[in-house]
C-alpha cells in the first residue's frame, strides 16, 4: 500500500528555488534515505510533509490525507507524522519522561498516569528506561536524540521523518542512535531519513534518493546507488562521502 | 545631629511609620500585579502579534518608558483624575509604568527560548497557542526572574514617589512626623529609619525571590 506520495513538489524561499519538481512514493514499511549536498533541499522536502514548510505547488498524500490541501487540519496531520530533528529540540524545562507525556496529554488527551506509563515504555524501547527523570541538559547528545525519537514514536505516527538525526552527534554516540533507528526499521516503521550515515543506509534503506539543486537526480536501492550509480553527480558526491567516512 | 530625644520620638511614633510601611508594601504588590497582568501579554504581543495591536503596544510602551514616573502620577491625579483615591491613582501609574518595563523583560525572555522547541511542539500536533503556553512560557518565566527581581526592587522604592500626590506611604508618613512643629531636629533619624526599612524590605524580597528561582531552576548536568 502506498503510504506517502510526493507529486511534483515545488518550493521556494524568497527568490531561491529550493525544490524543483520532486516526486517519489513510499510503500508502508519502506525506509527511504534522502542524500545530497547541503542546500539541495533535503530538509525542506521533509518539512513539507508535515507542513512546517508550505509547498508552492505539487501534491503530497499521506494515505488518504491530502497533506497539501489548504483545508487539511495540520495539527491532526502532524499526529500521523513523527519528526526527529538534527538539534533534538527537546523541551529544556521538562524531564525525558515529561518531554514524551506532554504531547500525549495535550494533543491526544491521554490521562496523566496512562501517559507516563506509555512514555516509560517508549523510553525503554530506545534504551533509556533508567533516564526518565533526567533533564535534557543532563543527557548526552545521543541520549537526547533517543528521547527525541521516543517523543515522536509516542504519538504513534504512520510515518517517521528524521532530519539529519546523527549529524550533531560526536562520532562515538552515533552508533546508539543508528541502532535504535535500525530496530525501528526492522519493526516495520515507515521512515524517511535525511542522512549521510552510510552504515544506516546500507543496512536499512529500501531506496536512496539522491537530491541535488532541488531535484531527484537518481533513486535506487543502496547497493545499486553506492556500487553502480548511473549519474556522474551521484557518483561524485558519494565517493566524496565514502572518502570522508561516515558523517 | 543625632539626638537621643529624637530617637525616642521616632520610636514612639512607630505606628505612624508602620501604617506607611503597610501602604508601601500593598502598593508595591498591587502595582507589580497590574504591571504583570498587562506587561506579560504586551511582551507576548510584541513577539507573536502583528498589525495594529502590536503597534499600539509598542507605542504605549515607548511613551510610558519615556515619561518620568512623577510626571505620570501628577498627570493621572491632577489632570486626568483617574480616581479621587491617591492609592488607586498610584497603583494605576506605577502599574502602567511597570507594565511597560515588564513587557520588555518578557519580550526578551520569550525570544530567548530556542525556536526549535516551538517547532518540535508544533510537529507533535500542538496548536501555536498551546505550544507557546506549555513549552515557551514556562521557560521564559524562569529566564525573566533576574530581571523581575530588579523590577520588584525598582517598584518597591518608587512607591515613595506617590509622596507627590499625598499618598500616606512610608516616606509621606515619615515626612509628616518631622514636619510637626518643634520636631525638625528628627529629620536625620526619620530618614535613617525609613532607609533601613526600604533596605530590609528589598533585601528580604530579593532573597525570597532567589529561593523561588532556585526552586524552579532547570537542572543542568555536565554533559552539554
Amino acid at each position: 500500500m502506498t503510504l506517502l506520495r510526493i507529486d511534483d513538489v515545488y518550493q521556494s524561499y524568497e527568490a531561491e528555488q529550493v525544490l524543483q519538481g520532486v516526486s517519489f512514493d513510499m510503500q508502508q514499511g519502506d525506509v527511504d534515505v534522502l542524500m545530497g549536498p547541503s542546500g539541495s533541499g533535503k530538509s525542506t522536502m521533509l518539512r513539507c510533509i508535515n507542513r512546517l514548510t508550505e509547498v508552492d505547488s505539487g501534491d503530497i498524500w499521506l494515505g488518504d490525507t491530502h497533506v497539501t490541501a489548504p483545508e487539511t487540519d495540520v495539527n491532526e496531520l502532524r499526529q500521523d507524522v513523527g519528526m526527529v530533528f538534527q538539534d533534538f529540540n527537546l523541551f529544556a524545562h521538562l524531564t525525558a519522561l515529561e518531554n514524551i507525556t506532554l504531547g500525549l496529554k495535550r494533543v491526544k488527551g491521554v490521562h496523566a498516569e496512562q501517559a507516563r506509563e506509555r512514555a516509560r515504555g517508549h523510553l525503554d524501547q530506545v534504551g533509556l528506561g533508567d533516564q526518565t527523570d533526567a533533564y535534557p541538559a543532563e543527557l548526552s547528545g545521543g541520549q537526547k536524540q533517543r528521547v527525541g525519537i521516543a517523543r515522536a514514536l509516542a504519538m504513534e505516527p504512520k510515518l517517521m521523518l528524521f532530519d539529519e538525526p546523527t549529524s550533531a552527534l560526536d562520532p562515538e554516540l552515533v552508533g546508539d542512535v543508528v541502532a535504535v533507528m535500525q530496530d525501528l526499521a526492522a519493526g516495520g516503521m515507515t521512515m524517511l531519513v535525511v542522512s549521510h550515515e552510510m552504515g544506516f543506509a546500507r543496512s536499512a534503506a529500501d531506496d536512496i534518493h539522491f537530491l541535488d539543486n532541488g531535484q531527484i537526480v537518481e533513486s535506487g536501492p543502496p547497493e545499486q546507488l553506492f556500487e553502480q550509480p548511473e549519474q556522474d553527480r551521484t557518483a561524485g558526491f558519494l565517493s566524496g562521502l565514502q572518502a570522508d567516512g561516515p558523517q | 545631629m543625632v539626638q537621643t530625644g529624637d530617637w525616642v520620638f521616632v520610636l514612639s511614633n512607630a505606628d505612624t511609620l508602620l501604617f506607611g510601611l503597610v501602604v508601601t508594601v500593598v502598593l508595591t504588590l498591587t502595582s507589580l500585579s497590574v504591571g504583570f497582568l498587562l506587561g506579560f501579554p504586551a511582551g507576548a504581543i510584541e513577539v507573536y502579534g502583528d498589525g495594529v495591536l502590536r503597534r499600539v503596544v509598542t507605542v504605549a510602551g515607548g511613551l510610558l518608558r519615556g515619561t518620568p514616573i512623577v510626571v505620570i502620577l501628577l498627570v493621572l491625579f491632577f489632570v486626568v483624575s483617574v480616581s479621587e483615591s491617591a492609592f488607586i491613582t498610584a497603583t494605576v501609574g506605577l502599574g502602567l509604568r511597570s507594565a511597560a518595563y515588564q513587557s520588555q523583560l518578557f519580550r526578551g525572555a520569550l525570544q530567548s527560548v530556542d525556536e526549535g522547541q516551538l517547532e518540535a511542539a508544533r510537529a507533535t500536533g500542538m496548536g501555536k497557542l498551546q505550544a507557546i503556553r506549555h513549552v515557551v512560557v514556562p521557560q521564559a518565566l524562569r529566564r525573566s526572574m533576574p530581571g523581575f527581581q530588579n523590577e520588584f526592587t525598582i517598584v518597591l522604592k518608587d512607591t515613595s514617589i506617590a509622596f507627590a500626590i499625598g499618598l500616606a506611604e512610608l516616606l509621606t508618613q515619615g515626612y509628616n512626623l518631622f514636619t510637626q512643629s518643634g520636631r525638625s531636629t528628627a529629620v536625620l533619624e526619620v530618614f535613617l529609619v525609613i532607609s533601613a526599612v526600604y533596605f530590609v524590605l528589598t533585601f528580604l524580597t530579593n532573597r525570597g525571590l532567589d529561593r523561588v528561582s532556585d526552586y524552579y531552576a532547570i537542572p543542568a548536568g555536565e554533559n552539554r
